[in-house]
């Protein structure tokens, strides 16, 4: 009998081995609408799909975007879109794409090469045709050859959060525009209030530190091209410029502050959930971050009139500027059928343009003509500075020297973590290290054909 | 019918019967084996020779990357950390087997025992970095304990930043997470001794610390013998607990923690790969050479140890070499 | 008193103060979790970890972590795959002991290195051709996949079991073939009821495991309404911008609890059965 249990086992097991079909045929389903191409709320109002939407922002999954799903659905019925929501996103997001059927509509990842693009994604439209109703420069991320495969979901700008209160306790009474004007500012609000920190690194969460990055091209220098002749192409960006600009003059400023002690005590255990009341309520002086937190630090206590937002304190020839990106793009699966294409580039266009996302995230909305979030409007007469495309044949170069020079720009935060490293408890200096990195990038660019 | 009753006697007759069991025993084991680990570890092997990323086209390098991974200087100075893990996982093993001993026998409240230290392996890995990195806060958790017992906050070190002990501090909680599993496991096998030799040990007279070396530890040698092994392992592959805690900065990055940074962040899986494959090597090496000393020392199974065997050989001669004469 | 019984006092004493500290350094680090666990929102954001929460009877977290989490169908799938992998694993496990312990055979050898080997293997740099592996088998979001994937056997487990054949004697065995017995039938009818401390472990140490992993259930049971398991459900409140603490610990603690318990049952089990299930020779 035993035996007969042990034999009807194997056997049952064997069977479900080949059993199941889950997989789906994948191929690219062709399309020849774009997303300009559509009137929302006219044109497809009766088409039937049942989109997956793979999002990072499980946050908000059963809040914020329930509620999308509800006033779409009142322009296009019989769309039935379904969330998912990734924790580790960046991570996760890359092994389901290699499979080809994922689902309908996710954040386009950073870790897809511009020349992979089409494989993966549908073509939302032209250029030149888009830029009609979109900053063009926003597009620029995700496009390759004029076409466009990821509008974004909204725009950051790159600055400083701080507590107004805090500063004004401390005496300041101009923001700071240069790095040493910033540092001598720390130094007040370390003399004369009792924060935690004049300024808060939240080095343990990581991502906090990759945020450093972001500073180091326009907002440094003031230079649209800097992403692609000064970093990709140029010859040692990490360099002293002499003039407190560039890569260097921001890294300088990182380590200046954790090396004077002008932030928190211990780097490894820093708490971002409580460091968001502390900003709120005047324990901590600023932290380096994009504007989108703005909302978040507001809503965190009851403070929110005492949040204020500057642009890094950079000055290029007597202008100040910040950087200015798209955040996370909405993609969509070329592998998915025809009419799932359609109902996501519908869903996405409302998503972009009437969803009010972007505003309610603190962030800038890509539509021409919207205007500025309110948390944000003391950056106005501060000039933008958002990254032009690389030329065309070149749009992975700065992905393949950054990768192969292990640098991880606006990928890892390796640079800024070492900094932090160094300043605390190690032996470099920042010139030491800065004659590494371009030593490592120079070697990167070398093996990728760009000589000097 | 008739077929049927020779079919049937001779399924059941000795030879037959003993293939058929052997192999419908080990069938699914072994396929789930090959399925589940064989063949990703072979592809492993092959992304090796490859410069590439997860996503797009791959270029044959052949050996390059293993070159590379002798050649820079952070692949083996991350492998000495893995000395405070292996430090870490004796202490580990040691506590275990006491806490084992002391509880497989009666002992008031054991069960309460029991269950507090194997607390730690019940939660779940989401909150473990959590809980240690308040654990290890400055004023928090262990400095209050501390505090308790005496220690002033000004002496007591910053317990993850301090590069000088960052490593321990990671490492004992590895420790801490680990040592219920292991007291379970020993108190699993302590459960197979044949009750009658302890009975036996009383009526010689034997105290509690001579039954625990002479009847228990003999008897559970497999089971040590791997817990042995696998810690070894375990600590050269470390991997959850730094990254869970700080990330595998300021200095606590593991060998494991780096690969897992080229990887996912450089997109080197290539690299990444030919490093696993060489810890691999490393750890097949460290393995055998275990092997080597428990066949020496201890015997496999039910066989003596290689060094009785000796003994005994040469006792032998000396005896046949001293008659003869 | 004599010295030999004030002698035995002092072992004694210093026993349980041994085992004393032990429990107590067990706990300790979870302490946080319990504290923050019984914090409202806005107590969790203002004040720190140390700080006892206002009132210990706030369920309010436990309530939310439930429902939003969906726990009730993350208890109902983590008990189907538990019951599943542990039948299967504890069945296949102690089968290949047998024959690996009890039979001499060319292949005997080469198996055993082939499992220790095998745990040798780190995860974590074979995640991404496990992965296809299972896209090509169709097993992605498919609940019997997973669980099969899962009772891939584990090393200690298999070792376990093969440490208690060791000290069953063959004797046993033996006077059963001769009765007539075949080997299937000295496994099932003899010996496998012999193993129960072994059993009761392996399902203890392998449950645990199954039942606390998240990273696998992550990756492979993505349908997080319908697949979600006790560990993955936690993952609702990370997010990218931080994680909620103040759920996950009420989570975690939600998590533990059935876990001890069903703990605490099984050590009333390995009790009955170390009286009971001795071999007489």
């Amino acid at each position: 009998m035993k035996r007969m249990l042990a034999a009807s086992l194997a056997a049952v097991m064997l069977t479900s081995l080949s059993a199941c079909g889950q997989k789906k045929a994948v191929e690219k389903q062709e399309m020849d609408v774009t997303i300009d191409q559509i009137a929302l709320g006219e044109d497809y109002t009766d088409i039937e799909a049942d989109l997956k939407f793979l999002t990072h922002k499980t946050d908000v999954v059963d809040t914020t975007f329930k509620g999308y799903i509800e006033e779409f659905q009142k322009l296009y019925p019989k769309v039935n879109i379904e969330y998912e929501g990734i924790t580790d996103y960046a991570n996760d997001i890359t092994t389901r794409l290699t499979t080809g059927d994922w689902g309908d509509i996710c954040m386009v990842p950073t870790t897809v090469d511009k020349d992979e693009l089409g494989n993966y994604f549908t073509k939302l439209g032209d250029k030149g045709t888009l830029a009609k109703s979109y900053e063009e420069n926003m597009l620029n991320n995700f496009t390759y050859q004029d076409t466009v495969y990821g509008i974004p979901s909204m725009a950051n700008v790159q600055g400083i959060i701080y507590n107004k209160a805090v500063f004004e306790k401390a005496g300041i009474t101009e923001l700071p525009k240069t790095p040493d004007e910033f540092l001598d500012d720390l130094q007040k609000i370390k003399d004369k209030t009792d924060v935690e920190a004049p300024l808060y690194t939240n080095f343990a969460a990581g991502w906090t530190m990759t945020a450093w990055d972001a500073y180091i091209d326009g907002g440094a220098t003031g230079d649209p091209d800097f992403a692609n002749t000064g970093l990709a192409k140029g010859k040692d960006p990490f360099a002293d410029r002499g003039d407190e600009t560039g890569p260097y003059a921001v890294y300088n400023t990182l380590y200046e502050a954790v090396k004077r002690g002008l932030t928190e005590e211990d780097p490894t255990t820093t708490d971002w959930e409580g460091s968001k009341g502390k900003l709120n309520n005047g324990e901590i002086g600023c932290m380096a971050l994009g504007s989108w937190s703005v909302v978040q630090i507001q809503q965190a206590g009851e403070h929110a009139d005492d949040i204020g937002y500057m642009t890094f304190p950079i000055t290029v020839n007597g202008k100040q500027y910040a950087s200015a990106g798209p955040d996370y793009n909405y993609g969509i699966n070329c592998n998915s059928s025809k009419d799932n294409q359609i109902a996501a580039m519908c869903y996405i266009k409302w998503l972009v343009e009437k969803s009010g996302f972007a505003q309610g995230e603190g962030g800038l909305s890509v539509v021409i003509g919207d205007e500025y979030p309110e948390a944000l409007k003391a950056l106005d007469g501060i000039e933008l500075v958002v990254n032009n495309p690389a030329e065309a044949g070149e749009e992975n170069l700065f992905n393949d020297i950054n990768n192969d020079s292990e640098l991880g720009i606006n990928v890892s935060g390796a640079v800024p973590t070492q900094i932090v490293e160094e300043a605390v408890s190690g032996s470099k200096t920042i010139e030491e290290m800065s004659a590494e990195w371009n030593e490592k990038w120079t070697a990167a660019q070398e093996s990728n054909g760009v000589t000097h | 019918m008739n077929e049927k009753k020779n079919f049937k006697s001779w399924i059941q007759s000795g030879k037959v019967n003993r293939k058929l069991c052997i192999f419908v025993f080990m069938l699914i084991p072994v396929t789930l084996l090959v399925v589940f680990t064989y063949i990703p570890f072979f592809k492993m092997i092959g992304f090796s020779f490859y410069d590439m990323k997860y996503i797009g086209d791959r270029e044959f390098i052949g050996l390059q990357n293993y070159m590379e991974v002798f050649t820079r200087k952070d692949c083996f100075q991350a492998l000495k950390l893995s000395l405070y893990y292996i430090v870490a996982s004796f202490i580990q093993l040691a506590l275990a087997l006491y806490f084992a001993s002391v509880l497989s026998f009666k002992v008031k409240g054991s069960g309460v025992f029991k269950g507090l230290m194997f607390f730690p392996y019940l939660v779940c890995g989401i909150a473990v970095g959590f809980i240690f990195k308040f654990f290890y806060t400055r004023g928090f958790v262990l400095d209050t304990v501390l505090q308790w017992c005496g220690f002033n906050l000004d002496q007591l070190p910053y317990w993850l930043k301090d590069t000088s002990i960052n490593n321990i501090s990671v490492a004992a909680t590895s420790i801490w997470r680990y040592m219920g599993q292991g007291m379970v496991m020993f108190i699993g096998a302590i459960m197979s001794v044949d009750a009658s030799l302890y009975e036996a040990g009383d009526i010689d007279g034997a105290n509690s610390f001579q039954k625990f070396i002479y009847i228990i530890l003999p008897n559970i040698k497999t089971i040590i013998v791997l817990n042995m092994i696998l810690s070894i392992t375990g600590s050269l592959s470390v991997f959850e607990p730094p990254y869970v805690i700080t990330g595998g900065d300021f200095g606590t990055g593991t060998y494991f923690v780096i690969m897992n940074k080229l990887a996912h962040e450089s997109q080197k899986v290539g690299l990444a790969s030919a490093m696993a494959v060489v810890l691999l090597i490393l750890i097949m090496i460290a393995t055998l050479i275990q092997k080597g000393i428990e066949k020496y020392y201890f015997g496999v199974g039910d066989a003596e140890p290689l060094r009785e065997i000796r003994k005994r050989k040469k006792r032998l001669e000396l005896e046949a070499r001293g008659g003869a004469r | 008193m004599s010295k030999a019984k004030s002698k035995r006092i002092v072992i004694s004493i210093l026993k349980y103060i041994t085992l004393v500290f032990g429990a107590f350094v067990s706990v300790l680090p979870i302490v946080v979790c319990v504290i923050t666990a019984f914090k409202t929102p806005e107590e969790y954001a203002s004040t720190n970890v140390m700080t006892l929460p206002e009132s210990w009877a706030y369920f309010e977290n436990f309530i939310q972590a439930w429902s939003q989490a969906n726990m009730g169908i993350a208890f109902r799938n983590s008990i189907i795959i538990l019951v599943c992998v542990l039948t299967g694993s504890i069945l296949t496990g102690s089968m290949l002991a047998y024959v690996l312990s009890r039979f001499k055979f060319r292949g005997n050898g080469l198996v055993r290195n082939m499992f220790l080997f095998a745990s040798l293997l780190p995860g974590i740099a074979m995640q991404v051709s496990v992965y296809q592996i299972m896209y090509s088998l169709g097993w992605i979001n498919f609940l019997p996949g997973y669980i099969i994937m899962m009772c891939g056997t584990d090393i200690i487990s298999i070792y376990i079991f093969i440490q208690f054949f060791e000290n069953i004697p063959d004797s046993l065995d033996e006077s059963a073939i001769m009765d007539g017995c075949t080997y299937f039938g000295v496994f099932f009818r003899i010996l496998f009821p012999l193993l129960k401390p072994a059993i009761v472990t392996v399902m203890i140490l392998k449950g645990v495991g199954v039942y606390n992993e998240y990273y696998t259930a992550n990756l492979y049971l993505q349908d997080k309404n319908r697949l979600v398991t006790v560990a993955t459900s936690l993952f609702k409140f990370t997010g990218p911008l931080g994680n909620q603490y103040n759920y996950i610990c009420a989570g975690v603690i939600i998590t533990m609890i059935p876990a001890l318990i069903v703990f605490i049952l099984c050590q009333k089990q390995i009790y009955g059965g170390l009286a009971a299930g001795a071999v007489k020779g």
